[in-house]
């Protein structure tokens, strides 16, 4: 898996590993019981400090996306687990939040920006 | 035990009148990679001599490792590792005759971090000193350093002098090896980029006193730039404003949490908010150490060109 991280985006660093993470996941691109680069190669890698990594594992294994074995790395968890579909949607609406904030502030149709999510799902293979 | 590797409380530094550290506050946690920022001469280096107790604080106090940098130097310079900006070492040694002259010195020595340094930073053992380019002797003082497996790793200015590349390769020794097994790095530079990659923390200095102290990723994330458009906005530093500055009828504003309320609260006002944006740490830099112009509500939209300057 190839993770790369923008440290002048303005966007906290454990949080795109984070997002990358679960993007690769959602389009299987990792699959379940696929091992994760160790913390300390991971920041080594990206030449980031090992705390970053370390936050952003932990809030995968917290999320379920990924667990981790002491002392025998990390590994993506099967499947989401059972989480209540109110869980879900609230952990996504912040999101669908910022979308709808940010697309009205662009002047964009409420139509334009349904078009931009489905075009995003298609291309993750989901339908629409 | 203190969870602080280092902590000073109103330091200051005079040197014949000039005032080089002006009660300045510092707290670095114990594991962080620490970025310590400023322009020349914003007192970076007089900060580090006094943390070292190469230089005696003419007032305040500071605590290195839980010791006092006053009466207990020489257990602090036992526990700590350092690289200065002078980088001059001994002319007719070789780096591996320095590296045995050096180890003696250390208990804790680590032949395995010194030779995995030397052979990334890919450094000429064998070579007299005097032989060596600048940024080969840099990477000689990193390497003793490095050696010494520290606690504390204190770093004036280390990249200055490395290409690119080999700033990479110290990036990754540092974030494989020091970080990961909890020790503290706490290095000055002003190549923002190296230090918005590796660090955890950063602290802003200017003119001797720190502006801003904070978690790398909490500035990311609630930090914005906000501008807004508006006549007799006021440009005062108050919460959550941590800089403003006024240029003919745009203010902007760096906002340290709840940039949306501070942008309604604007509004409110009249103005017209243009952006709410995060910043990068370059920015962040910018926006805290640029000098203030001058501006009432009277000359409010003259541009100063030309700053006055303090000599």
């Amino acid at each position: 898996m190839i993770l790369h991280v923008n440290p002048s985006s303005g966007l906290p660093l454990y949080l795109q590993i984070e997002a990358q993470v679960k993007q690769a996941v959602a389009a299987a691109a990792l699959k379940a019981d696929d091992a994760l680069p160790s913390v300390r190669k991971l920041a080594a890698d990206l030449r980031i400090n090992p705390n970053t990594v370390a936050r952003a594992y932990q809030n995968l294994e917290r999320d379920g996306v990924i667990r981790t074995v002491p002392g025998g790395g990390c590994y993506v968890a099967d499947g989401m687990p059972g989480l209540l579909k109110t869980e879900k949607v609230r952990r996504l609406r912040p999101h669908a939040q910022q979308i709808a904030v940010e697309g009205m502030q662009l002047r964009l149709t409420p139509e334009e920006i349904l078009k931009l999510v489905q075009e995003e799902l298609q291309k993750l293979g989901g339908k629409t | 035990m203190s969870d602080l590797a280092i902590s000073t409380q109103g330091l200051v530094k005079v040197y014949s009148k000039v005032k080089a550290v002006d009660g300045l506050n510092l707290s670095v946690p114990r594991g962080a990679v620490y970025g310590f920022l400023g322009r020349n001469g914003a007192g970076k280096t007089t900060t580090l001599k006094m943390l070292l107790g190469l230089a005696r604080p003419t007032a305040g106090s500071a605590r290195v490792l839980g010791c006092d940098i006053v009466r207990q130097r020489a257990e602090i310079l036992c526990r700590t590792a350092f690289v200065g900006e002078n980088k001059a070492l001994y002319d007719q040694l070789t780096p591996a005759e320095m590296v045995r002259f050096t180890r003696s010195f250390y208990p804790g020595w680590s032949d395995a971090a010194a030779e995995k340094c030397a052979r990334q930073l890919e450094i000429p053992m064998q070579q007299k000193f005097a032989k060596l380019s600048k940024g080969n002797r840099a990477k000689v003082w990193l390497l003793l350093a490095l050696g010494q497996a520290a606690e504390l790793l204190l770093l004036d200015e280390p990249t200055a002098g490395l290409d690119p590349f080999m700033n990479d390769a110290l990036l990754k020794l540092l974030a494989e090896d020091t970080a990961f097994e909890g020790r503290t790095v706490f290095f000055s530079s002003h190549h923002l980029a190296e230090v918005e990659q590796i660090c955890d923390w950063v602290g802003i200095i200017d003119e001797g006193r720190m502006l801003l102290e904070a978690r790398l990723d909490e500035i990311r994330e609630h930090y914005r730039l906000v501008i807004a458009a508006g006549r007799d906005l006021p440009v005062g530093k108050t919460a959550p404003v941590v800089a403003a500055a006024r240029n003919g009828q745009f203010s902007r504003y760096l906002v340290a949490r709840d940039a949306e309320a501070f942008a309604a609260q604007l509004k409110s006002q009249g103005a017209a908010v243009t952006d709410v944006t995060p910043l990068s740490l370059r920015e962040v830099f910018l926006e805290l150490v640029r000098k203030e112009e001058p501006c009432t509500s009277g000359n409010a939209g003259v541009t100063h060109a030309v700053a006055s300057l303090p000599f």
